[in-house]
Parts: structure tokens; sequence; C-alpha cells
């Protein structure tokens, strides 16, 4: 940390005095990328956990929806919220529902996939010595917090926070809290106003990632010397920018209608309670349904190509072998983010499209599957024939690829609208989608987290307590969304608070009859009594308990996360994986400005094993020509050099 | 450290990072006026004839709003014009000339905001629409507060557990004295117990202050109540274990109910929004609030004073026009027929043209009528155009005779003195002679409208309908577009001077960067004037 | 682009010139809204009005797009980013309204229909 103090040049502004930044210049306000990142993944981080919580008080309202709730029900916000008996009431699971839903991917994964990671690599990737707009990316976070305290906030209004799904459909989000007095000040109005500010940051964010990209790449950094990550953050980055807005408009429509009464997305004749919802109608909640979904499918990409681009950094790295098919997954990855934009509506096959487009749809939905899977056969191919390091990073990264597979496939039913219709809202669409980020993206996450900490840090972090963080992680993983599919295929739906007690009312499914294996292993457990079958909704518990478990599971990482700043293993040489990509070229951890000599690209980003080569990695930043033939220099060489000493 | 290509342009890409950068901006904006315009779309397009408000709606676009609307087209053109002479005085280095066209710029954007405002003004406050219960719509111009509910009260009741009652913002006048009272748990002698309790409330301050304690209090006790019942439920389950004996828990007792009573009358003037007409009960005698508060006191007048100008019929089928109740309402006879003469004149025309091309009439024209009801008084009179725009902008700035406070205080008090009088039409002439001093249509009478004969009524703002909603997010998000590049325009010239004599290309470049955004604004500004005011 | 005085003096003209056409057009467009022998088609606004009324917008966006915003001047990679905009936003808008025209419309005189087609004599 002290190395950082002393590299640091002080602000962006033109008088070079080498003065120390005050601490809260530093770490606090920092226009520096590093620190920005590192400031979007501790909050990120913490939300995440909050995340995580309110799905474990969830859960308990699954498997157990007559019992209190431990511990919790007597902590006093709880009780507002909690019956008599201390169970979870059908408000508190709405509400945990949506902001689950919400804290998850525009809280979490999006900061710590795309700011973070984004941030602190990024610029390091194209040896860049900043962002391009340094303060605007400062900006773009607390404008994040901001949106970020205000969600946290709605939870301690009267009104709780919002509690219709993180789709926050209307005409319900409309006419949801109307008693109360003060309209801004309820949770529905609060996760809007908040959204606008996350969107708004995000949009701020897109900007700077793609003007750095196209912009501060160094001499020699050609587009297809690109490392994949680069490309990855830079698509991410247009589909942020693009898809974004449309979700701002939703949201400011919402807000209109919330307190301006207005009604673009509230029908004529909409009755609220039996009484007449007093506004002018003639709006279409259909409406608001498409631009959420705009925005919606397209997060899908931003929330798992940053997961991808990790994964395709660190196998490589791990493999010592290049990455396979560099320029198809490169391609692959900008067909796909244009596919993103026009597949919106397969999440809308219930609202009654006709048949011509629900095939557009359908179409358009299998076809952006041929792009999913060249990315990830690409990866699965790199690893073929490598000799493999299996550190933690790499285990995360290995693991990552065969349960986004299963999050992909068992995709595929839903992407057409007849078994659609079954399984729209079952826990078979949350068993999915949970596949793809859950054990998905944020193993990628943990992935770049185990790779990257020795830049940061000048440590490694401890590989014994990384596999007690892998290997419990991975079996709850699968215990928690397993089940789900089998349930979700059962008919049982996702926004029952009670687990579908209701439902088996009706209905009864059997999972196994008595005497059979299964039966006796959920006997032992007793989950159910003697001789009695094992039916759908005893799941609920196998899953809640995988999901308490997992809870544990991350103690170590957390643990390790802590301890390693102060205790573990210091590196020895600022390259500790024998990388090639350019982040490896920087003093560690890198200082303010990053590269000590301007960094040029020589060659391709992944020269792992090149045939003769004295190692088996031949970074980008050495200039070798004993091996690799130097290419000539780019257009961009020399010009870059004079302008830049003009500017 | 020093961030590359932030003045010189990058070679392959021809582009310094600022420029690079606005235009990714401006990208997403087009995405975000692009979902916009979506909306106007997909709203205009997806309404359902005979049962949404129908786009384009009538001659509610005054010609007064396409002047200023096309004033303001042309105000901002030029201030693009500015922007780019501006910047190519900074190319040329002449500070001077720069600071003169950016100065010009400004005072462009304070003219489209001024022209703004009063364009909001006079929809917000001149024009209100009436729909009655059988769809048909008056326009015209509410005069009196009965735009909100009138209550006289005595007493409230409420929830402490629930929100704060609104009622306490709808109080009209001086704050009365009242008296709460409610009960709680206290400890009398060791034991717990259910206590009355009594406060003096002076002021909404006080009240805030006390409601904030109170439910405090009320939580507490709650949560209180709830261990105990969960404790003793616990024990029970015990007790039956062991097969010993036991009392069946009480459940928790906890009575948040207050009671506001104050000592003298008190004048309510709820917000729609909070207290919907259906919700108060047969008798007028109590209101309850959105917010679960009910009010019991004696409901105020409510007829609405209103002076109507349009008749649309476009949402009455057409078979119930004749005996719609906008006739009861209007109470002249001679309009009824005189409302057919004109429909059939306008049939007549309508059928010469669609005949001269071998089409039906499509039923929405049949229905759609849209009078001036002037001409069914048959003394319409032909203001010269020019007039009727001063007028027009003279009541939206607020200025001149036209205030619409001053009218509206003036006729509620009236509305006091002749509540006893039964013929409402007579009043409402009567009323139309008093106010002709202040008003140039002359003309128009005014009606008294009982309230339950009203679906729904709004000023021209972003309630009334899909169209003025869109129209008023569209506008002031491109307003805010407005004063946005406008301040920024204004720092570069105001704070500019320092980098002009240090890097005059690094400033030029900013401005050129704020010049992209500015003709942004005015290129969005291009699409909203057709689409908002002439189609 | 304007680097000579002579340049910039042709610029400045140009500028001019299109400030001038724009308000030309500007004229137009609100003739076209407003007299009434320059609606075309039936009576109000119909596809005609609207089809004519924004393609005087059309031509005056681009106006400004190219000439005041430099786009003329411009390299392929503002193109490119500006036409992806620009298909997103006919995506965004073309396949709601596709959405809109294409309600599922038989829904119970489908079983009728597939019914009379089983009992159809041959």
């Amino acid at each position: 940390m002290s190395e950082l103090a002393a590299h640091s040049h002080g602000e962006v502004h033109d008088d070079h005095d080498h003065h120390e930044a005050p601490f809260w210049k530093q770490y606090v306000f920092s226009t520096d990328h590093k620190v920005i990142g590192i400031q979007y993944g501790f909050t990120a981080l913490l939300f995440l956990a909050f995340g995580f919580f309110l799905m474990m008080v969830m859960r308990w309202s699954i498997a157990y929806p007559d019992r209190a709730v431990p511990v919790l029900s007597d902590w006093p916000w709880f009780q507002a919220w909690l019956d008599n008996e201390g169970r979870v009431t059908g408000d508190l699971y709405n509400m945990f529902g949506a902001m689950h839903g919400t804290i998850m991917v525009f809280l979490g994964i999006v900061p710590l996939a795309f700011g973070a990671f984004g941030n602190y690599v990024t610029p390091l990737q194209i040896g860049a010595p900043d962002m391009a707009f340094p303060r605007l990316n400062m900006a773009s976070f607390w404008c994040f917090l901001l949106g970020g305290v205000l969600m946290f906030v709605s939870f301690f209004l009267p009104s709780g926070a919002a509690k219709v799904g993180w789709t926050n459909y209307s005409p319900l989000a409309t006419t949801t809290d109307l008693n109360f007095s003060s309209q801004f000040w309820t949770g529905q109005t609060q996760w809007l106003v908040g959204m606008v500010f996350l969107i708004s940051s995000s949009l701020l964010g897109a900007v700077n990632f793609i003007a750095t990209i196209i912009n501060l790449r160094c001499r020699g950094m050609t587009w297809m010397r690109l490392p994949f990550f680069v490309w990855a953050m830079m698509v991410t980055g247009f589909l942020l920018l693009l898809a974004f807005p449309p979700l701002e408009v939703a949201a400011i429509m919402q807000i209109m209608d919330r307190l301006g009464g207005t009604s673009f997305f509230v029908p004529t004749g909409l009755n609220v309670n039996g009484l007449a919802f007093d506004a002018a109608g003639g709006g279409s909640p259909l409406l608001y349904q498409h631009l959420f979904w705009f925005l919606a499918h397209p997060e899908v990409y931003v929330l798992i190509l940053p997961a991808i681009a990790i994964v395709s950094e660190v196998i490589p790295c791990n493999t010592r072998k290049p990455l396979w098919g560099y320029k198809s997954m490169v391609y692959a990855v900008m067909a796909l983010g244009f596919l993103a934009f026009i597949v919106w509506a397969h999440h809308m096959y219930m609202t009654g499209m006709g048949p011509a487009i629900s095939t557009f749809f359908q179409t358009t939905t299998v076809l952006i599957s041929v792009p999913s899977v060249i990315l990830i056969t690409s990866l699965l191919i790199s690893m073929w024939g490598g000799s493999i390091r299996f550190n933690p990073a790499m285990l995360f990264a290995t693991a990552f690829i065969p349960m986004f597979g299963i999050g992909g496939l068992t995709g595929l039913p839903l992407a057409f609208n007849l078994p659609d219709l079954h399984l729209h809202d079952t826990y078979y669409v949350i068993g999915h989608f949970h596949y793809v980020v859950a054990p998905g993206t944020i193993f990628g996450l943990f992935a770049g987290i185990y790779h990257w900490f020795p830049k940061h840090t000048g440590r490694q972090m401890n590989t014994m307590l990384g596999h007690l963080h892998f290997w419990p992680s991975l079996i709850c993983m699968n215990g928690i969304f397993a089940p789900m599919f089998l349930q979700g295929m059962a008919g049982f739906h996702r926004r029952a608070f009670d687990g579908g007690a209701a439902y088996e009312q009706i209905s009864s499914s059997i999972l196994a009859e008595p005497g059979t294996f299964v039966a006796g292993v959920f006997e032992k457990l007793r989950i159910v009594g003697e001789g009695q079958p094992v039916e759908m909704i005893d799941l609920n518990i196998v899953t809640s308990t995988f999901a308490w478990l997992l809870a544990l599971a991350q103690v170590p990482f957390i643990i390790n996360l802590f301890a390693s700043v102060y205790v573990g293993k210091k590196v020895t040489s600022d390259n500790p994986w024998d990388a090639t990509t350019l982040e490896w070229a920087t003093p560690t951890p890198p200082p303010h400005g990053n590269f000590t000599t301007e960094p040029v690209a020589y060659r391709g980003p992944y020269e792992y094993s090149v045939p003769g080569a004295d190692t088996d990695f031949t970074p980008q930043f050495e200039d070798d020509p004993g091996i690799v033939k130097k290419e000539p220099a780019k257009r961009d060489d020399k010009v870059s050099s004079e302008d830049s000493t003009k500017a | 450290m020093e961030i590359p290509y932030e003045v010189a342009p990058r070679r392959d890409t021809g582009l310094f990072n600022s420029k690079l950068g606005i235009w990714l901006f401006l990208a997403s904006e087009v995405m975000l006026f692009g979902g916009l315009f979506s909306a106007y779309i997909f709203l205009r397009v997806g309404v359902i004839e005979g049962v949404d408000a129908p786009w384009p709606w009538g001659i509610n676009v005054h010609k007064t709003f396409v002047v200023l609307g096309f004033v303001n087209t042309l105000v901002l053109i030029i201030s693009s014009v500015f922007v780019v002479f501006g910047w190519i005085a900074l190319k040329e280095r002449n500070w001077g000339r720069f600071q003169m066209f950016m100065y010009l710029t400004v005072a462009c954007a304070a003219i489209f905001m001024a022209l703004k405002t009063v364009e909001y003004r006079s929809k917000l406050t001149q024009h209100h629409d009436i729909k009655l219960l059988d769809n048909s719509v008056l326009e015209g111009k509410i005069l009196d507060k009965t735009f909100d509910v009138p209550f006289e009260g005595n007493s409230v009741e409420f929830n402490l557990a629930g929100s704060a009652p609104g009622f306490i913002h709808d109080i009209e006048g001086e704050f009365p004295v009242m008296k709460a009272t409610w009960k709680e748990y206290a400890t009398v002698d060791g034991e717990r117990k259910i206590v009355d309790k009594e406060a003096e409330i002076r002021s909404a301050k006080e009240f805030k202050s006390w409601f904030v304690r109170a439910r405090t209090k009320a939580t507490s006790d709650l949560i209180a109540e709830r261990k105990r019942y969960r404790s003793e439920v616990a024990a029970k389950n015990k007790a039956l274990y062991k097969e010993e004996e036991f009392t069946n828990p009480k459940g928790p007792v906890v009575d948040t109910k207050a009671i506001l009573t104050a000592e003298s009358a008190f004048q309510l003037h709820s917000r729609r929004r909070q207290v919907s007409p259906i919700e108060r009960s047969d008798k007028g005698d109590s209101m309850t609030y959105l917010d679960g508060s009910t009010v019991k006191g004696t409901a105020g007048d409510d007829r609405i004073k209103f002076e109507p100008h349009y008749l649309d019929m476009q949402l009455v089928p057409i078979h119930k026009q004749k005996d719609s109740m906008v006739w009861d309402v209007l109470g002249d006879s001679h309009m009824k027929d005189a409302w057919y003469e004109n429909r059939e004149v306008a049939y007549e025309h309508m059928e010469e043209y669609y005949e001269g091309r071998k089409k039906e009439i499509p039923e929405s024209m049949l229905r759609g009528y849209y009078i001036n009801i002037q001409s069914l008084h048959g003394k319409e009179h032909a203001k010269p155009f020019w007039q009727e725009f001063f007028d027009e902008f003279k009541a939206g700035a607020g200025i001149g005779g036209g205030d619409h406070s001053d009218h509206a205080e003036h006729s509620h008090d009236q509305g006091d003195h002749e509540h006893h009088d039964d013929h409402a039409e007579e009043e409402a002439h009567a009323a139309a002679d008093d106010h002709g001093a202040h008003n140039d249509h002359g003309a128009h009478s005014v009606v008294m409208i009982p309230r339950d004969k009203i679906k729904f009524f709004n000023s021209h703002g972003p309630r009334n309908n899909n169209y003025y909603a869109i129209y008023f997010t569209m506008t002031a998000l491109h307003g805010l577009h407005v004063i946005g590049g406008a301040l920024v325009l204004l720092y570069f010239v105001v704070f500019g001077k320092p980098l002009f004599l240090r890097n005059p290309e690094h400033l030029a470049n900013r401005v050129e960067v704020g010049g992209l955004f500015w003709h942004f604004v005015d290129l969005i500004w291009i699409f909203l004037f057709p689409l908002m005011y002439l189609l | 682009m304007a680097d000579s005085p002579e340049e910039i003096a042709k610029h400045k003209k140009l500028y001019a010139a299109i400030g001038i056409w724009l308000l030309v057009f500007s004229c137009v467009a609100l003739a076209l809204g407003k007299i009434t022998w320059l609606d075309f088609g039936p009576p109000g606004a119909t596809w005609e009005d609207i089809l004519i009324g924004l393609s005087v917008s059309v031509v005056k966006a681009s106006l400004v797009a190219l000439i005041f915003m430099h786009l003329n001047h411009e390299k392929g990679l503002i193109y490119k980013t500006l036409l992806f905009t620009f298909l997103f936003f006919l995506g965004l808008m073309s396949l709601t309204l596709f959405a809109l025209a294409d309600p599922i419309r038989e829904s119970f005189d489908t079983l009728n229909t597939v019914k009379g087609m089983l009992n159809r004599p041959n």
C-alpha cells in the first residue's frame, strides 16, 4: 500500500505537484480506477451477502411455513413483518423476494463483475494509465452507491421495501402501497428512484469503458491482440449503454404513474380492492413489460459475459495453452451482444402474443444459443491436453463450464412457447437462471478474485482455504438448484410463500414410493415419517438446508480474503502465475498511473507454450523477437507517441 | 499521470476521448428518447376505440400552444447556429466573439424555458376536462377550489400502527386545537396494564412529533405482547408434553386506535388522490382516506363551478348521445338541438368526402364529435387570432386579469353564501355575470356540476390522459436536457478564460463536445414538435 | 476541419445557410400540420400526414446531425455505433408494435375450428 502512495501523482489536474494526496482523496473520493474497482468490489460483496441473507429467510418460510423463524424473530424490525407466532408473512416473503432479485442483479453481480473487475483489470490489460474519464468513473461509483443506499433504506420505511417482484410489473406496482400519505417515501417509489440512480451509474460506466477500450489502447495493442476479457467488457458496455435507457424510461414513467397520477401503465377501468382506480386509464401494462425486458434480457448477458471473460483469462493461464478459437470467441461474443437485443419477448409468452411474433422470438432465442455454445466449447477445448494447475482460481473456472452448461441447456425448453406455458413462473425457471448466475457467474467471479488477488496485495490467497471454499460450495449449489427442476416440472409456483403447501393439497406429486432407496434416505434424515412416500414438497427442506450450508461454505472465503491481505504468502515476482497479459507487467500493487515504463504489446494475448520458446509463456509485453517474429508497427504505433507528447 | 488523447485525436480512431465519450452518451440518449417515442407510438396505436381517450385529442392542442411550440423550434434552431459560430470563433482564437455567441445561446435556452413555463402554467391552471359518468367530456375551466374535496371535520380516527395520516396536510386555515385519545401499555403498581392517554395538539408540528412517539410506543407494545404470547405458547406446549395443567394463552392484545377530537370544526381540502369520492359515506358525515384514517364531520358543497368551452362526445355511443347527462348539466335545451344541427352539417361534409372516395365513414368519425359550446349558444364571436394568443399567454404567464387564484377565492366565498340556492342555473349565470370583468371570453356561462355525476376530472396536466402524460414526460425530460446543456455551455464561457489562454484547442474541443450535446437536444425537439403539437 | 481562414469563412456560410434551411423546414412542418388543404388523406392526422410530417423532421434532423454535428467528417467508428443504436431503436419500436398487432384472437374458437376440421366430410 505504501508503494501506491509513493507512486501517486496526485490528481488529474494540470499542476504536477508530487504531494501525497490526503487519505479521503486517495481511498474514498479517488479517481484511480483500481481504488474505484476495489470500492465497487467491497460494496458489491456486502450487497451479495445481504441478498443471500434475504434468501435464507425466504428459504425458511418455504421449508417450514408453520414454524417461527429462528434467531430473527426477536429483532425489532422483523417484529413488524412476522405474524404473532413469529412466522414469515406473505408480505415479508414478497418483499424479500423482490429485493433479493433486485439486490443480487443490480447491486451485487453487475457492480462486482462489471464495476469491480472491469474497472480494475481493463485499463491494465490494454496498457492504459487509467480510464478515459477518471472523474466520471468516480461519479459512476457514487451514483451506484446512492442508488444502493436508497434501496437498502427502503426496508426501514413504514411501507417496507418493494414487494411486487424484481420485475416490478405494472399495474400491481402502480397500485401497491397506495395507502401511504407520502407516496414518495414508499418502498415501491424508492425502488424506482434507486433504479434511476443505478441505471445512470451504469450508463456513465458503460460510456467510460467503451471510450477507454477504443481510445486508450497502448502501442501495438491492435484489436485482435486484445485479451478476450477486454472484448467481453466492451460488448457488456454496449449492452448496458443501449439496453438500460428503455428501463430508465420505464422507471420514469412508473414514477409518473405513482406520483403524478398518470396512467402510462394503467388500463381503462382498472379496479383495485373493489374500488375504481382514480386515474384516466388508457395505458398499457404490456408496454412496461416490453420496456423492462428490453433491458432485462441483455442484462442476463451483462451478468454472464464478465464471468466468461474472467474464466477465459484463468483457463489459458492455468492450462499453459493458448485460448482455443480466440477469433471465433470474439465474433461469437459480438453476435451474442447483437442477438441479445432482439430476444426479450421470450419472457412474455404468457402475455398472449400471437403465433407470428412468438415465432420470431423463438427463432432468435434459439439462435442465440449458437454463440453461447461457441464460447463454452472454446473454453472446454482450451483445456484439452493441457497440463492443468488446479489452484482455487482454476477450480472455480473449471466448475463454471458445466454449471453454466446446465443453466444454458435447461433454458432451451423455456425458449419455446409451448413448454414455457407449462414451466412459466415455476421453480424450473428459478433453477434454470440460478444455474447460470449462481454457480455460473458467481463461480467465475470467485475465480477472478483468487486470480487477481496477488496483483493487488502482493500476497497469495491460501490454497487450503480455497479448496475448503470450493468443494462445499459446488456441492451446495447443486443441492440447491437441481431439486428445483424436479419441483418446477411438477408445477411448483415460485411465488408461493409456503413453498407450495397449498398446491400439495390439491395435487400430490410423489417423488419416491416408500421402500425405495430415496425414500430410505429421506426417512433416515427424518424429513419424512416412516413408511411415508417422499413428496415433491419434501425437497423444499433439502434445498433450504443446502442453502444454509452454502452460507457456511463462504466462511473460509471470507477468512481467506481478509487474512491473506496480512499473512498470505508473499509473491516473489510481479507475474506470479506466469501469465501473458499486460496487467502482469505492472509493479505489485500497480501505482496510480499503472505502468512505470510505457507498455507496448508485441503479440497476441495468449502465447503459452510457444514451440521453441525458453519458457512456457511469452508475455505480450516482452520484446523477445527470438521465437515469434515481431510484427511491423501498426498504423497507430508511431503517431500515438507523437500525439501523447503533444498533448 | 496524464490521460492520452485528451486534446489531440488518436489517429486510427480519429477521435479525442471526450468526443468519443459524448457520441456514446448520445447513443444511449437516442435509446432513452427512443424508448419514449416507442411508448408514444405504442400508447397511441394501442388506444381502444370508444374506451380510451382518443389520439390525437381533437383541438386540445390549442393554437396558442402550437405557436409557442413553433417559436421554441425557431429559438432552438437559432441557438444551434450560435453554438456552431461560437465554436468557430474559438477555432479562430477570438474570445470576444465566442463569449457573445455563447451568451446568445444561453439566452435562447432561457427564452425556450420561459415559453415552456408559460405553456405548462396555462395547461395546468387554465384548462380542465370533466368526464361525466356516461363518458361525455366537457372541456373548460374549473373556477373554484372544489378541485379538491371540501369537508368540514370534527374528529379523526386512525390507526397508530399504520402509516402517518395524510389529513394533516389538508387542513385549511388555522390549525384547530385537538385532543388526542389513545391507549397504551404502562406499568401501574408493578403491573402491566392498558391505560388511556390524552394529549393536546395545537399544530401540525406537534402532531407529527406526537404521532412518531405514539407509533413507536405502539410498535414496542406490539413487540412486547407478541413476545409474551410466544413464551406463553411455549409454556403451554411444555405443559402439554408433560401432561400438566395449562391455561390457553391469550393472543397479543394491542389497541392501536387513536382519536383526535377538535374543539372547533376545521376545514379540509383533501387532495383527490388521497381520498377518492367513492370513499365517502352516503350520508356525507364521514370521509375515509386511503391511508385508513376516517374523518367525521359534514361534507362541503361538492359541486364544481365550471365554465365549459368545448363538448366532446367521442366516447359516448351514438345511440346514447341523445340522452347524455351532459344536456342536464349544461341545462340549456337549445343546446341539444344546436348540437344535432351542427352534427348534421358536419356529417354532410364527411359524407361528401367519403363518398367521393367510395369509402364508408369510419365508426369513430361518426361518434367522434368535438364542438365549441359557444357555437351551440349561437353566439360565436371570432376573436382575432393574435388576441386569443395574447390572452392565453397572459393567463399562462400569470399576468393581467386572468389570475386563477384570485378568481377562485372569490367564487368560493360566493359558493358559501348561496349554499341553499337550488337553482344552479341561476346561480351559475349570476356567477358568470360576476366574473365578466375578469373574463374576456364573456360569452361563456358557468355551470355547477355535482361531484357524483363526475367520473374523472383534471386540468390539462399529465393525469388527464396519455397524450398529456407523455407530452409532459417528454417535454420535461427534454427541458431538463436544455437546462443541463445551457449550464455546461455557461460554465465554458464563464470559467473558460484560463483554459483559453493556456490551451485554446482544449477549450475548443470542450465546446465542440458541449455543442454536440446541444445539437442533439435540438434534434430531439425537431421530432417532439410535430409529434406533440401537429400530428 | 476548419483550419485555414478561407475554409473557416466557407464553413460559416455553410452553417448560416443550413440554419436558414432549418427555419424554412420548420415553417413547412407547421404549414403541413395546420393548413387545411395540406391535410393529405382523410381529415385529421392520418398515416399520410404522419409520414409526410415526419419525413420533414427526418430531413431536418439529418441536416443537424450531418452538418452541425460534423457527422459528415467523422470516421466509421461513430457511424457503426450509431447504426447499431438505430437498429436497436427500430427493433424496440417495431417489435413492440408487432407484438401489439398480433394478439391471440381465437382462444375459444380454435377448439371449434379444430372440431369442425375433424368432422368435415371428405
